[in-house]
Parts: C-alpha cells; sequence; structure tokens
C-alpha cells in the first residue's frame, strides 16, 4: 500500500497505458489513499498545462530556404537512391554471380579446346631450354653461354678454341672419389645442308678422339633429316656439343647427366668380395680331401667366377658409358626457299601465327580478370553482407 | 474519414512525385510537416537558432532518405524520427545551453510571430522545464505532450520498447509535475 508503487504508474493510468491488473490496483488504491489522488490530480493538470503549450510553428523563410538548400544539391538525391537499389537487387547480384562462374567455365573450356593449336606452341621452346643439369654439367652451359649467341652462320669451329679453357672434367679434382656421370645430351638443329653437317660432324667428333656410334638419313616432305649418334670422350663433351650446336640453329637441347657412382663403388666392393671369397675357395682346394669336397669346391669356385665376370662387364660397361659421353644429333634442313620475286609460302603460317597469338592474348587477359575477379568474389559478399546489414540497420532505424 | 483517407493517398502521390525528383512535391510535404518538425526541434534544442538548424537538417535528410521510406511506418513517425534525432545531433555537438539563451530568446519574441511560444510567463516556464528534463526523457515528453503522439508510434519513431516510452515519460511527467507545481492550481483555476 506504499504510495511509491502507484504513483509511477500514475502517467501511464492517464493515457490508459495500464493493463486491466494495474488499472484495477490503481482505482483500488486512490480509493484509499488521499495523497495519490492529490499527486494524480497534480499530474493531470501538468499534462494539460503542457498541451496547452502554445504551437511553436516554423519561421518565416524556413521552407523556402529548405527548398533552395535542396535545389543547390539536386544530384546528391539521384546517385544516394540508384546505387544501394541496384546493388540491393538480389537479382542483379546473382546474375553477377552467375556472369562469373560461366565465364570460369569458358576460359576453362577454351583452355582445353585451344592448347591442341595455340598454346602448345610456345611449350616446345620452354622445352627447349636445358633441363636441370647435375652439377659439373652446369658448368658446361656456362662455358657454352656466350658460344650461343654468337653468330649461328659462322664459318667453320675452329677445334678446340671453342670454350677450350674451361673445359670441365669429368672427375672433378675435388672429388677424388671418382664421381662417375654418365652424360647424354640430345640437340635438335635446323642446318643449311645436311650433307655438309654429316661431314663436319664426322670432322669434330673424330678431332675430338671420338666416333659416329651411329647415323640414319630419311627424307620426309621436302625436308631432309639426319640423326647422328656421337660417342665423345667424357672430357670433350662440352667442347664437342658447342661445336655441333654451332653448326646450325639449335631448336631443342637437352642436356642430362647420371650419375652412376654410388652402383659403380657398389660393383668395386662386390668384386673384391668375390674376389676374396675365390682366394678362400682356391686355397680350400689344395686342401680338399675327398673327391666330393673337391667337386663342391670347384661348383663354388665356377659360380663365383661367373659373378665376378658378370659384375666386372657391367662395371666396365658404365666405365665405357662414362667415359664416352653420348650426344644424339637431329638435323633438319630448313625449308628452302621456293625462291621467285614473291614468296608466299610462309604467308598462311604467319597468318595462323598473329592470329592464335591475338586469341591467345585475349585468353590471357579474359583470364587475368577473371581470376582477379575470382579473387574479389569474397571481398565484393562481405561488402555486401555488410552493406546489407547497414541499411537494414538504418531503414529499422527509420533514417 | 474519407478525408483522412484522401489526406493519406495524396500524402503518398506527394512522396512518391518527391522520390521522383519532384521539388514541388516534397515543397508541399515540407509545408505540410514544417511545423510539426519546428516545433520537436525547438522543444529538444531550447532555442531557435538550433531548431532552425535542427529542423532545415531533418527535411534535406528526409529528402535525401527518401526513396528508402518504405512505408513500414506512418510518415509522420518516420519525419519526427528523423526530427528527434537531428535535435538530439545538435544537442550533442553543443551540449550545454546555458538559461542565457533561454533569455536571449524570450528578450527577442516582440517581432517575431513564431516565438509567440514564449512570450508568456507561463509559456517560458513550461519551455524551461521541458528544456531542463534529461534528454531521453525530454524527447519522450515533447512526442507524448507536445506534439500529442501514440504511445506506439515513439516507440517506433525511438526505436525503444513501449514499456521504455511508459517510464521515461512517467519520469519525464513527474519531474516537469514537480517544477510546475505552483502554476498548476493557476493553470487548473
Amino acid at each position: 500500500m506504499t504510495m511509491g508503487h502507484v504513483t509511477e504508474l500514475l502517467s501511464a493510468y492517464l493515457d490508459e497505458r495500464v493493463g486491466a491488473d494495474e488499472r484495477a490496483r490503481i482505482v483500488a488504491h486512490l480509493n484509499a489513499c488521499e495523497s495519490c489522488r492529490a499527486h494524480l490530480e497534480s499530474l493531470r493538470r501538468t499534462v494539460v498545462m503542457l498541451h496547452t503549450a502554445e504551437p511553436v510553428r516554423a519561421p518565416e523563410g524556413f521552407r523556402a530556404q529548405v527548398r533552395a538548400r535542396i535545389e543547390t544539391q539536386p544530384r546528391r538525391a539521384p546517385r544516394a537512391l540508384h546505387l544501394p537499389g541496384w546493388i540491393g537487387s538480389w537479382r542483379t547480384a546473382g546474375a553477377a554471380v552467375a556472369v562469373v562462374l560461366i565465364g570460369l567455365f569458358t576460359v576453362n573450356l577454351l583452355r582445353e579446346q585451344f592448347p591442341s593449336v595455340a598454346l602448345r606452341r610456345d611449350r616446345e621452346p620452354q622445352g627447349a631450354v636445358p633441363a636441370p643439369l647435375p652439377p659439373s654439367a652446369s658448368v658446361d652451359r656456362a662455358a657454352r653461354a656466350p658460344e650461343l649467341s654468337a653468330p649461328q652462320a659462322g664459318g667453320f669451329p675452329v677445334p678446340g678454341r671453342v670454350g677450350a679453357p674451361s673445359i670441365p672434367a669429368p672427375y672433378s679434382p675435388g672429388e677424388p672419389a671418382l664421381r662417375r656421370v654418365i652424360r647424354t645430351a640430345s640437340v635438335m638443329l635446323e642446318v643449311e645442308n645436311l650433307n655438309e653437317t654429316a661431314s663436319r660432324l664426322t670432322r669434330i667428333v673424330e678431332a675430338a678422339g671420338g666416333f659416329i656410334a651411329d647415323s640414319s638419313y630419311a627424307q620426309a616432305g621436302s625436308t631432309p633429316e639426319g640423326t647422328f649418334v656421337l660417342r665423345v670422350p667424357a672430357p670433350r663433351f662440352a667442347d664437342v656439343l658447342s661445336q655441333v650446336e654451332s653448326l646450325g640453329h639449335v631448336q631443342q637441347r637437352r642436356i642430362s647427366g647420371q650419375d652412376v657412382t654410388e652402383e659403380y663403388v657398389d660393383l668395386r666392393s662386390r668384386i673384391r668380395n668375390l674376389e676374396r671369397y675365390e682366394q678362400r675357395l682356391l686355397a680350400l682346394v689344395d686342401r680338399a680331401a675327398k673327391v666330393s669336397d673337391l667337386l663342391e669346391i670347384e661348383q663354388e669356385l665356377a659360380r663365383v667366377r661367373g659373378e665376378i665376370e658378370m659384375l666386372t662387364g657391367r662395371a666396365r660397361y658404365l666405365d665405357r658409358q662414362v667415359d664416352l659421353a653420348m650426344i644424339q644429333v637431329s638435323a633438319r634442313e630448313q625449308t628452302t626457299q621456293s625462291g621467285g620475286f614473291w614468296d608466299f609460302s610462309g604467308t598462311l603460317t604467319k597468318i595462323q601465327t598473329a592470329f592464335l597469338l591475338t586469341i591467345r592474348q585475349i585468353l590471357r587477359a579474359a583470364e587475368a580478370m577473371v581470376v582477379a575477379l575470382s579473387a574479389l568474389v569474397p571481398v565484393l559478399a562481405l561488402a555486401g553482407i555488410v552493406w546489407l546489414v547497414v541499411r537494414r540497420v538504418r531503414l529499422a532505424r527509420g533514417v | 474519414m474519407t478525408e483522412g483517407t484522401a489526406r493519406v493517398s495524396e500524402e503518398a502521390d506527394l512522396i512518391a512525385s518527391s522520390v521522383a525528383g519532384d521539388l514541388d512535391a516534397y515543397d508541399r510535404l515540407v509545408g505540410r510537416y514544417q511545423d510539426r518538425v519546428y516545433q520537436v526541434a525547438y522543444r529538444i534544442t531550447g532555442n531557435h537558432e538550433d531548431a532552425w538548424d535542427a529542423a532545415q537538417e531533418t527535411f534535406l535528410h528526409a529528402f535525401r532518405s527518401l526513396p528508402r521510406f518504405r512505408g513500414a511506418s506512418a510518415f509522420s513517425t518516420w519525419v519526427h524520427r528523423i526530427a528527434t534525432n537531428a535535435a538530439l545531433d545538435m544537442i550533442r555537438r553543443r551540449p550545454p545551453q546555458p538559461p542565457a539563451s533561454l533569455e536571449g530568446v524570450t528578450v527577442s519574441t516582440g517581432d517575431d510571430p513564431a516565438e509567440a511560444a514564449t512570450r508568456s510567463e507561463l509559456q517560458r516556464r513550461i519551455h524551461r522545464a521541458i528544456i531542463s528534463l534529461p534528454a531521453e526523457q525530454r524527447v519522450v515528453v515533447v512526442l507524448r505532450d507536445v506534439q500529442g503522439l501514440p504511445y506506439d508510434e515513439i516507440a517506433t519513431a525511438l526505436r525503444i520498447p513501449p514499456g521504455t516510452v511508459r517510464s521515461r515519460l512517467s519520469r519525464g511527467r513527474e519531474s516537469l509535475r514537480q517544477q510546475l507545481a505552483d502554476l498548476a492550481p493557476a493553470a487548473g483555476s
């Protein structure tokens, strides 16, 4: 029955904003409580007084100024409206996502279709870049580098001049453990005259103390092709290779070195062990008492000898491979000019190349754009969410 | 009833035209609401200078935001919401306006009819009492007892629960009752 409880409700009671229960309680209390009745009356008079507060009117010129200010900045309004509406449309957002996806799909499709014509062409020159070289061979490459940049149509290469000061031995002095590397190279050349190339190759190889292990000749279409397998002493490998490459225009080169040191060492130790075993067996032969024992020992000796021979053979083979590096040369004559005043034979190829090049560039640009766009997608999605939230909040606040 | 409906639909037309960029239509909307907006601004900020700025800001803001007005609430509620915020912003920007400015208002009454509200002693006392209220109570009292908005609209405009409107109003009125206690009998008689 304390006064405080009801006085807090009197304001709402005046406005009839109390529930039925509250109302009943207030009425009951008011009937009993003189002071609360007075309070209610006083509050009612206050509210009435507020209602009678003279209305304040907007001053003269107020409306005109609103209009003037809006007219001085008319551009802001449309911009403020259109942008959110445009982004806010779910249909637009969906369409944008669809476009990006379709773009990705299309580029993917094109990339699957086109490599056979366009993109493969530039893959081949990449293949011509020397494959990763073994440590010793990288020295060769460094030595040969200046030679490669020299004019290709140079005269007959002087043996010994090229790269002579820096020919690396396959057994580098820093590695007394006999690093054994089988070195092979394959070079594809475009030459002016195949026959002359063949004879030059022979001369180069013989000057280096090697030989031509195999050669073949074929004429496919209008361009004669020849394949030569050269074997040269390993120390002359780099030298010979650079001379060979000076014979024509290098289209493809591949150098590899197979390190067989481990296998070689392994072979050697196995042979040594077997030889010791053989020695012991031979010693047993002298002491053998029974014929049956002797036979058995002889049998074992034969087996061990056979194994030694086999391993030695393999070791010798490795030796040969290591000592004689292999250079495989395939040479092709340059497509002969058909001659005449105006030659159109290459025009079609040029057109095709230019066409494909352009398409490739367009595709690359498109790809870059799509990639950039897809990188932006999460950001855009985030921004969109943030914007939606902000808009929701602002709408909710009614501003 | 039909008149009210016609008025609402006419207002809807004015809003639509304003959104489309029709400044005449918006001008008429301004004409319709300028007194109410100005009054809210004046009662909350307490002086004409700030009221003018706040009310101007209200109509500029409303014009820019009009396309986002979805009709979820009545236009009048929406405008009151903006006006209240603009006025509160104004208070926050120039926090304490000491009674000196009130005196200034009183002095400058004579020729400006818009200042008739504070002409009489009674009006001045009422105004001063309202200004003395804490902002959150003042806003509710102004919207309810000066503007005559229903609780629900106040709650919508201020984004507060109706129960909060009720309690703030109760506290504000109680404070006013105590301040104006000596005037009340005179007003009643």
